[in-house]
This record gives C-alpha cells, sequence and structure tokens, in this order.
C-alpha cells in the first residue's frame, strides 16, 4: 500500500532504531508473576542487564496488591494463576485496569491454548510470548512492550489468523473495520507467524520496523476490541493447535 | 451484544470434526451469558442453529395467541436445564479426545436477573392494588382471588426445587434427615390441593343441586391435575440427577485412565533422565519429546484420527524431532503454527511428505530456530519450512542428489502443486509448499486423478519403507549429503517412470514451475 512507496528502502532494511533500543539506558522495572517460584528464579537469572525485576507475585492477590504499589511500567504475567475468583491472568489484568496507562503487561504462557492466550490479550495485555523463549528475547519482548509496541509471537499471529478467518481470504476493506484483518495486516501477521522477526517482516515486505508495528498494533486493537466476542470460543470451534 | 454469538455462526462444537465433517447438533441448554430473561430462546437458537432474533420474534408473536409463546416459555424455562450449550457439547465429548487442561473462559463475570426479587415484588404490589381496590369500593370477587393465589404458591414452592437442586442436595446431606426438598414437595402439595379444594367448593356452594356430579368430577381432575403439576418437578429432577450422576461416573473413570497413560508416561521418561544425565543431547530431546506429549494431552482437541491434516502434521513433526538432529548433534525443536484445518487427502498426503523431507532437511543442515508454518482453507493449504542456515544453491545441487529436487519440488509438481526454495544470505532459508484448491487445474487432462497419484505414490514408496527405522539411523545420514547409497539408490532405480509422467504433467505444470523458478533464483 501507500505506505510502503514512501518508507521502503534502506531505513526499512536494517531497522533503524525504531524498535528495541526505543527506551534508552535506564533498565526497564518489571514485576514477576508466576506461581512457580523455580521458574520465577529462572526468569528472573536469564533476563539481561537492560531489564530489572523490582517485584515478584505468585497468585492473583498478591499480584494485584503488589502491581498497585509499584505500578512497574512493565509486568510479566502468567496466563494461569492461582487465587482470585479463578480468572487466572485475565483477572489480574482487569483488577489492574486503572493502572493500564501506565503499567502495561505481557503475557507469559506454556499453554498452547487459543483460549487462554486470548482472553488475557482481552483483558489488555500487550502481547504474548510463551515460556520456551530465551534471555534476550524475553527481554527484548519487555523492552517493545515498555515502549508501547505489541508483542506478537508465532503461535499468537496464527491464532489472530485462524480467528479473524484471515486463511480463508476474509479480509478487510476499510481501516474502521474491527472484525477483519486488512490485507497488509494478514501479510504481516502470517510472517510473523512464519518465524519472522519484525525486522525481517519490514525487511521482506520493504517498509520501516515502525510500520510493522504499527500495523501489530492495529492488530492487537481488533483482537481486543472486535465485537467478535466469543473469538476464543470461535477459534476453538476451528480446532487451533 | 452477546446474545447473537452463539448463533451467528450456527451450531459450533469444538474440536468437532474438520471441514466438511457435519457438526452435531448443540444440546439444548438455557445459557447464562447473554440472556434476557430465562435464556430460552437463546439456548433454543443455539440448538437449533437460528439467529436469536427470531426465535425471541416467534415468541413474542406467540405470547399474545391465547397465551402459547408465555405457555412453551414458561414449559421450557422449567424443562430444560440451565448452562452453557458449548460447554455441555464439550462435556459430551469422549475425554479420550478432549484436552485435559481447564478452559479459560474470556467471560465477564455474568449478571442474572433477580428473579425471585422481582417475584415477590410483584405478588406485593398486586396484593397492594387489590387492597387499595377493595378499599375505594371496587368489587372484588375475593372469594376467587384467594384460592388462586394460595394453588400458585403451591406450585410456586414446588417448582421452585427444580432451579436449587444443587443447594438442596446440599443441605439435604449437611443438615437433618428430612430434605428440604420433601418440605416443599409436600407443602406444594399440600396448598395447591387446599386451593383446588377451595376453589370446587366456592363454585359448588353456588352451582344448583343437578350439577353436583359433574362438579366432583371436576374437582377430582383439578386435584389430580394440581398434584401432577406439583410432582412434575420432583420428577424431572429425579430423571435428571440420574442421567447426570451417570455420566460424570464415566468421565471419572476415563479421566483416570488418563491420569494412569500421563503418569507412566512422564515417570519413565524421568527414570530415564535419570539414567542418561550425562548425555545432554538425548536428555533434551527426551523431554522435548515427553513435553510434546503432554501437551498434546492437555491443550489440544484430539480429533479422530484421519480427519485433520493438523494432526497428521504435529505427528509428522514429532517424528522429526525425535529422529533427526542438528549437525553438532544436538535436537533441534521445531516451532509449529497451524492455521485452519481440513480434512487430508492425496494432495495434502504427498504436500506433508514433501513438508517432512523440508523439514529434515532444515533440521539436519539448517540452523535453528527452524519454523513451519501450515495453512490450510478451502481454496489450497500452504506450508512453509523456514531456518536460519546459509541455505544452499538450488541450482548447485548434483543430478545426484534426489532430496530436494525429488522428494520436495519434485513430488510437489507431479500433484500439481508449486514448490519453492528461497534462500537469502542471512536471512535463512525457506521451502515454501502449495496446493491451490482441489488441485484439479494442476492435473493434466486425461490423465485421472488416481493415475496422477500413483507417480508419486512410487516416489514415496521406499524412503516410507525405510521410515519407521529412522529412529535407528545414525544422525549423520542424511539426505542431502552426496554419500547415502541406500536411499538415493532406491530412489534413483524409480526415477525414469517418474521422470516419464513429469513429462506428462509438464504443459499443465508448466507456468508455476517457472515461476518457482524464478523465485529459486532469488
Amino acid at each position: 500500500m501507500s505506505e510502503t512507496a514512501a518508507e521502503g528502502g534502506p531505513g526499512g532494511r536494517d531497522g533503524g532504531p525504531g524498535g528495541q533500543d526505543s527506551v534508552g539506558g535506564a533498565p526497564v522495572d518489571v514485576v514477576l508473576v508466576d506461581d512457580h517460584h523455580l521458574f520465577r528464579t529462572g526468569v528472573r537469572a536469564s533476563l539481561d542487564a537492560r531489564v530489572r525485576v523490582v517485584g515478584e507475585a505468585a497468585d492473583v492477590d498478591e499480584a494485584v496488591r503488589v502491581v498497585h504499589e509499584l505500578t512497574p511500567p512493565v509486568v510479566l504475567l502468567d496466563v494461569h494463576l492461582p487465587g482470585g475468583d479463578g480468572g487466572g491472568g485475565a483477572e489480574v489484568i482487569r483488577s489492574c485496569a486503572d493502572l493500564l496507562g501506565r503499567t502495561r503487561f505481557l503475557a507469559l504462557s506454556v499453554s498452547d491454548a487459543a483460549e487462554d492466550v486470548v482472553a488475557v490479550i482481552r483483558a489488555g495485555a500487550r502481547g504474548y510470548v510463551t515460556k520456551a523463549i530465551d534471555g534476550t528475547a524475553l527481554s527484548d519482548a519487555v523492552l517493545r512492550v515498555a515502549g508501547g509496541d505489541a508483542v506478537f509471537s508465532p503461535r499468537l499471529a496464527g491464532f489472530v489468523l485462524d480467528a479473524f478467518g484471515a486463511a480463508a481470504g476474509d479480509v478487510a476493506t476499510g481501516d474502521d473495520e474491527l472484525d477483519r484483518l486488512s490485507a497488509r495486516e494478514r501479510e504481516v501477521m502470517r510472517l510473523i507467524a512464519r518465524g519472522y522477526s519484525y525486522r525481517e517482516v519490514a525487511a521482506e515486505l520493504f517498509i520501516s520496523i515502525k510500520t510493522v508495528e504499527t500495523h501489530v498494533s492495529a492488530v492487537l486493537r481488533k483482537l481486543q476490541l472486535s465485537s467478535r466476542h466469543e473469538l476464543t470460543r470461535w477459534a476453538a470451534a476451528r480446532r487451533l493447535l | 451484544m452477546l446474545p447473537d454469538d452463539l448463533t451467528a455462526r450456527g451450531p459450533v462444537l469444538p474440536g468437532a470434526g474438520a471441514r466438511g465433517v457435519p457438526r452435531p447438533r448443540l444440546p439444548l441448554r438455557r445459557p447464562e451469558r447473554g440472556r434476557w430473561v430465562g435464556g430460552v430462546a437463546l439456548g433454543l437458537a443455539a440448538h437449533l442453529g437460528v439467529p436469536t432474533a427470531l426465535v425471541r420474534f416467534l415468541f413474542v408473536l406467540l405470547a399474545p395467541v391465547a397465551g402459547v409463546g408465555l405457555a412453551l416459555y414458561g414449559f421450557l424455562w422449567l424443562a430444560v436445564p440451565a448452562g452453557d450449550p458449548a460447554d455441555a457439547a464439550r462435556a459430551a465429548r469422549p475425554s479420550a479426545l478432549t484436552r485435559l487442561a481447564r478452559r479459560q473462559s474470556a467471560a465477564e463475570p455474568t449478571r442474572r436477573l433477580p428473579l425471585t426479587d422481582i417475584a415477590v415484588g410483584v405478588v406485593l404490589v398486586l396484593a397492594a392494588v387489590v387492597l387499595i381496590a377493595v378499599r375505594s369500593g371496587a368489587d372484588v370477587d375475593v372469594g376467587w382471588l384467594l384460592p388462586a393465589l394460595i394453588v400458585l404458591v403451591g406450585l410456586a414452592l414446588a417448582w421452585s426445587q427444580l432451579d436449587a437442586a444443587q443447594r438442596d442436595r446440599w443441605r439435604a446431606r449437611t443438615g437433618g434427615r428430612m430434605p428440604v426438598s420433601v418440605v416443599r414437595l409436600l407443602g406444594g402439595v399440600l396448598l395447591a390441593g387446599s386451593g383446588v379444594l377451595l376453589l370446587v367448593a366456592e363454585s359448588a356452594g353456588r352451582g344448583v343441586a343437578p350439577a353436583e356430579l359433574v362438579q366432583a368430577v371436576v374437582a377430582a381432575v383439578a386435584v389430580l391435575v394440581g398434584v401432577g403439576l406439583v410432582l412434575a418437578p420432583w420428577w424431572l429432577r429425579l430423571v435428571r440427577e440420574l442421567g447426570d450422576e451417570r455420566a460424570a461416573r464415566a468421565r471419572e473413570s476415563e479421566r483416570a485412565d488418563i491420569a494412569a497413560h500421563l503418569h507412566d508416561s512422564v515417570l519413565q521418561t524421568l527414570a530415564l533422565i535419570r539414567a542418561r544425565a550425562d548425555e545432554p543431547a538425548e536428555v533434551a530431546r527426551m523431554a522435548r519429546a515427553q513435553e510434546r506429549e503432554l501437551r498434546e494431552w492437555l491443550y489440544a482437541d484430539r480429533p479422530a484420527p484421519g480427519t485433520s491434516i493438523a494432526a497428521a502434521l504435529r505427528a509428522i513433526v514429532a517424528e522429526v524431532e525425535d529422529s533427526r538432529s542438528g549437525p553438532q548433534g544436538e535436537p533441534v525443536a521445531i516451532e509449529t503454527v497451524v492455521v485452519g484445518d481440513r480434512q487430508p487427502d492425496a494432495d495434502t498426503e504427498a504436500l506433508l511428505q514433501a513438508t517432512r523431507e523440508a523439514l529434515v532437511n532444515a533440521v539436519v543442515h539448517g540452523r535453528p530456530p527452524v519454523s513451519l508454518y501450515l495453512e490450510a482453507g478451502a481454496d489450497g493449504v500452504e506450508v512453509f519450512v523456514r531456518d536460519h542456515g546459509d541455505g544452499f544453491d538450488v541450482d548447485g545441487i548434483g543430478p545426484d542428489r534426489f532430496g530436494v529436487r525429488e522428494s520436495i519440488i519434485g513430488r510437489m509438481r507431479r500433484r500439481g502443486g508449486a514448490a519453492t526454495v528461497t534462500c537469502r544470505p542471512g536471512r535463512g532459508t525457506e521451502v515454501h509448499l502449495a496446493f491451490a484448491g482441489r488441485g484439479e487445474e494442476g492435473r493434466p487432462e486425461g490423465t485421472p486423478p488416481e493415475e496422477a497419484g500413483r507417480p508419486a505414490a512410487a516416489g514415496a514408496a521406499p524412503e516410507d519403507a525405510g521410515r519407521p527405522g529412522a529412529g535407528d539411523r545414525p544422525p549423520e545420514g542424511t539426505d542431502r549429503s552426496p554419500g547415502e547409497p541406500p536411499e538415493a539408490e532406491q530412489r534413483r532405480v524409480v526415477a525414469p517412470e517418474v521422470e516419464q509422467r513429469r513429462w506428462v504433467a509438464a504443459p499443465a505444470a508448466e507456468p508455476r514451475r517457472g515461476a518457482a523458478e524464478g523465485e529459486g533464483h532469488r
């Protein structure tokens, strides 16, 4: 589309300053929410110097309290959590809705189930990564979320494509349509699902990383606001991985 | 907002067969979410697969017709159990095919109408209206009103046990010897009976003597109807509880089987890992295999065999992860994303075999991470296999090396599909396989589908024969290395026939091949 012509070229190739290093020198404060002590220890050890863990929580109630106390820029949040009303990570985000302007949530899950992931995203998480992610990639993801961008793993991109029926060629024509992806967004999602990083997506489509981030954020917004209320059930009916 | 979602996309059943397999009807339930009054219209619409608005409209339309709509609604409200149709459908699935992990619902907490409060309020308002009417001198026939009220209260008492079945059971267990439901039932019968008697007495008192016999019959019938109405919910509840308990017991035993299976496999793997703790590659591989198995049990809706290419693809990924290693002998995990699904056919079988070859190449010769993406829809199937290795020159592959040329590109072209290998320095290697539609247009005229299917099957045969033992093969044995006698040899035997077929297929496949090669040079 139009941005291809406008922003293609060298800037698109090597990514420019946008993206991962946009948050300057000071480390980003993070609260870690997971009910497994072992896993929290592992994550804390694997995060690099750009990220600092300032608090931890093991269940829904503790997480809500700690997040309200510390209001960190980023919360790493497990999808499945004990406590509260049994709503897990999504419940934490809903209970912290008053902080959503300052605090951003990044979902971290071992689950392969679309319902679990889409539930936290719809509650307001800015992204989703699997627990198999390595420390550097996780730190990148944290910085990206802190910078206000969305983080899509290949699997989440797959969920999105499935939920919006993008595989069937069901593509939006207008910009303001919430229930369908635009052709460009679909292209970006497909590349991410194929294992491309944002940088590689940008290079592949001859657009800048910033544009890729814009598309991904737009998709995230659609996922959160779409009137396809039963996205998750619908996705389950289509039998995702 | 919510109401139409259940039905807008027709009856959906999670985990039902793939595309083309008819989905069974959703069971009749009254959903909690999105209901306006009792959830009857919503549940009925979901059950019948029609828009909720239509059902609601019909109920409203039928309401003035002698109250048929109201009566029907009331009957369904009482007779249909509350619950989520989709959940009920899920629960009805054999648990051997169901995921074990709890599903997290994206649902906001449900808001229910405080029906009891509303009913009490309505009764009080009515009483007040009647009182005022009497006070202001209106001629209200209290003789009819009181018995009617008593009958209504009795019925309400008896029927109320239906919705409160759960609470009752709990109270009956913890409380005294006499369950509340019995009190309810007796009270209901008593009240309704006395109400009916009063009504009859009222009419008898004003009636004339000859009609006494008729009145007695009417009274008897009325009492019977009253008792029947009062007993119906009790009987309904009994039947329902029986069914529920039976289903629950069956589910329990199935779950126990699954748990036993899981414990066995996990414990065995842990024992193996402990025994071979000094072989990191082997330990990593076992852990990965176990993780995959657990995930399958926990998070996947396991489809019936032969209905899903996603499941077939997962099996292939598992086989490759288990049997192949990277260049240094390290196990390689394949990140798999599947979008959509469809039933396997001969074309997708060829596609999956080609995918397997591409995966083996990526794992053995490429560099991790290896990504696999499959997109299946009514209008085609596409597969992307990507690794971060330096790739290879497609044109530089010697004629004696069949891995890529034959088992990936050749196999796809023979079936009328397209295969592209893209290598870009620093950006890894990507193999793209695609079938458009049913692949009919890619098939040469005059060649029946079965015939066209032959060569691919023949080409696949030798290596398929060797596949079961693939795990025993040393990791160095690869499809792309020149010095791999057995498989290459076998393929060469088949090659002439295959070659011939390919010429037959050439005209139809030409444009695609041109495009494919153009990409390959990039």
